[in-house]
Order: structure tokens, then C-alpha cells, then sequence
């Protein structure tokens, strides 16, 4: 990235002033540091909670705009708070972008967070630069939210490069899978430069 | 075949972010920094009491200490995962490795424990620095792990 770039990035603005974050850890102290990263980047309303139990309650009753939960807690760990909140709990409630806050991923726990349904897994070392990074990627994310009977969550496919090749697809938008015979006659490899490397043509 | 529905959404974090106003990315990011520091030498003197508890563990070498080991370590890796404590939060995140794998059915072994919690101890009275000595230490573990994975 030029300088310029990277000058023009830092100056473009975010506005979370009016934007509702809960954070969730069973360490008291992890949450007064998540909860002064936010109140850096100019969340005003954040709603800390020690256990996923005392969570659970708080998005029954209202609608939060972004949910950073810590993987690893006693009772119900975070996997199991993001599972319960992308299945049991109605839209737009389950639709709430989640990011899932991982230390040591414990052999037991790494398909649990695959198929948790997080928006996107934050692995520590923390910085604040990483973190807006990926409050902003959320901003803009336009994957589809993903229902069935094995996941619910954001398409865990960054870029969807449909089913692999010979395999029919599951998806409404996925591609055939039958390509079909040619209709004309390959272009020579002339023509493809000249598509992509158009030259002025003397005549 | 699974039923699969797929639904577009946009999020009420996309269309607060959209709106105009806020704090320009240089300024969210110096002042979420500048909280975050703020709790620094908290954070250090938590991390040397998580210490001192996984020496204590060593000292008794009780089979019911075991699964302590595996919580401390996993404590000292999410607090340490806050700031730049480099060698120490890759010794913790080591030590997580070692006592994750030596879970039933592999047998525990807890000189293995005992010379991260010491390499932990050296770096964390070092101020957490990394260098020439970090290097040589984390070399060391790694051989540890290394080995103890081949063994098992």
C-alpha cells in the first residue's frame, strides 16, 4: 500500500457512537480491556457479562449490534453461546454479527468452532488495528447467512467458488455442473492476447 | 440431500457503520491503544501470580493438579494475548500444547511442565523481551513438545 493509501485509509471515519457492543468473558479483567478497546473506538452502550448464561438472557430481552464472546468458559463456552444464538433465538436476533475471541484452541474444541456459526474467529495475540480491521470487514460483509440442519451462520466461504467439480450443487445459485459441448471453435491464443493486451493496430 | 436455505442480510452493524460522523481510523485506533495500556502492568503482575500457581502445581506433582495446568496456562495465554509479551505469550501458548496432548490416554509427564513454567518464570522477570535468550529458551520447548509428540 502507498503512503498515500495507507494515509487516506487512517483518515476515513467509523461511526460506532451509536452502536450497541456486548462482550462476554468469564475474566473480569479481559472484559475491562475489551471494554476499553471499544470505548476507544467510540462505542458509548456496551454490555459486559461474565458467563454466556447471563448473555443468553440479556439478547432475549434486546437486539445488540455486535457480540464479541471469548471461546474458552466454564459451562457454556462461547461455541455453545454462538450455536444456541444462530439456532434457537429468532432473526434478527440470530443474525447478529459474532466474533469469536480464541486464546489455545484445545484439540477437543477446533470442530466445535467451525461450526459454531462465529462471523469470524479473532485468534490472540488482540491488537485494536485487528479487531477494527474486522469490525469493518463485518461492515461490509456480503456473504449470505447459511441455514441447515448441520450449520447455521455466515457462509463460511469467504469467496463462494461453488461445489467442487462434478459434484452437484446445494445451493440455489450454484453453477450446473454440466458444461455442455462447444459452440464454436476455440479462440487461437492471438485472439486472447489481443483481449487482454489490446495493441494500436497500424494499417 | 439436506435442506439448505441461504438469505441475504445486512446486519445493524453494517447500517451503523455507514453512518456519517464518528472518529477517523487513526484516532479509534490510538485511543483503543491507549486504553488497552492502561491496564498494563496490572496485567503483568497477574500474569506473574499465574505463574507462581503453576509452580506451586510443579512443587506438588498431584495427579488432580493436571487438568490445573492445562486452565493456568490457557489464563496466562488470554491475558498475555492483549499486549506484545512476544517469548512469553509463545512459551504459555507451548505449555497449552503440551498439557492439551498429554491428556488421557497419553501419560503425563511433568519435568515437561516444569521447564516451561521455569522458561515462563526467566522470560516474565525479563520483561518479557525477546532475543538472543527467548530464542534459545523457546528453541528448547519446542524440542520439549517435539519430542513429547513423538513419544506419544
Amino acid at each position: 500500500m502507498s503512503a498515500a493509501s495507507s494515509q487516506s485509509a487512517a483518515n476515513t471515519r467509523v461511526n460506532l457512537e451509536h452502536s450497541t457492543v456486548l462482550l462476554i468473558d468469564d475474566n473480569p479483567k479481559s472484559l475491562d480491556m475489551l471494554s476499553s478497546i471499544f470505548h476507544g473506538f467510540g462505542v458509548k452502550e456496551q454490555i459486559k457479562c461474565e458467563s454466556a448464561a447471563e448473555a443468553a438472557e440479556i439478547v432475549k430481552r434486546r437486539a445488540v449490534d455486535l457480540i464479541l464472546v471469548d471461546c474458552s468458559m466454564p459451562e457454556m463456552d462461547g461455541y455453545d453461546f454462538t450455536r444456541w444464538l444462530r439456532r434457537e433465538t429468532p432473526a434478527p436476533t440470530r443474525h447478529t454479527p459474532v466474533i469469536m475471541l480464541t486464546g489455545h484452541a484445545a484439540q477437543s474444541s477446533i470442530q466445535k468452532s467451525r461450526d459454531c456459526g462465529a462471523s469470524f474467529v479473532v485468534a490472540k495475540p488482540l491488537t485494536p488495528t485487528v479487531l477494527l480491521r474486522r469490525i469493518l470487514w463485518l461492515g461490509g460483509d456480503e456473504r449470505e447467512f447459511v441455514e441447515c440442519e448441520t450449520y447455521v451462520g455466515p457462509d463460511r466461504r469467504v469467496r463462494n467458488f461453488g461445489p467442487p467439480l462434478g459434484e452437484p450443487g446445494r445451493r440455489a445459485g450454484d453453477l450446473s455442473t454440466h458444461v455442455g459441448e462447444p459452440a464454436e471453435a476455440n479462440m487461437d491464443q492471438s485472439d486472447i492476447d489481443m483481449l487482454m493486451k489490446p495493441m494500436r493496430v497500424a494499417l | 440431500m439436506t435442506q439448505v436455505r441461504t438469505t441475504k442480510i445486512k446486519s445493524s452493524l453494517a447500517k451503523q457503520l455507514e453512518r456519517p460522523g464518528g472518529r477517523t481510523i487513526a484516532d479509534a485506533q490510538r485511543l483503543a491503544e491507549a486504553g488497552l495500556q492502561s491496564h498494563k502492568a496490572d496485567i503483568m503482575a497477574d500474569l506473574g501470580r499465574l505463574i507462581g500457581q503453576l509452580e506451586d502445581l510443579c512443587a506438588a506433582a498431584a495427579p488432580e493438579g493436571r487438568e490445573r495446568v492445562y486452565v493456568l496456562a490457557a489464563a496466562l495465554v488470554d491475558l498475555a494475548g492483549f499486549f506484545d509479551t512476544g517469548p512469553l505469550y509463545s512459551a504459555g501458548y507451548s505449555l497449552c500444547d503440551l498439557s492439551d496432548r498429554m491428556r488421557a490416554p497419553a501419560p503425563w509427564n511433568w519435568p515437561a511442565v516444569e521447564v516451561h513454567v521455569k522458561a515462563l518464570r526467566l522470560i516474565h522477570t525479563g520483561g518479557c523481551k525477546a532475543g538472543a535468550e527467548s530464542d534459545i529458551l523457546l528453541a528448547g520447548l519446542r524440542s520439549v513438545l517435539g519430542a513429547f509428540t513423538a513419544a506419544a
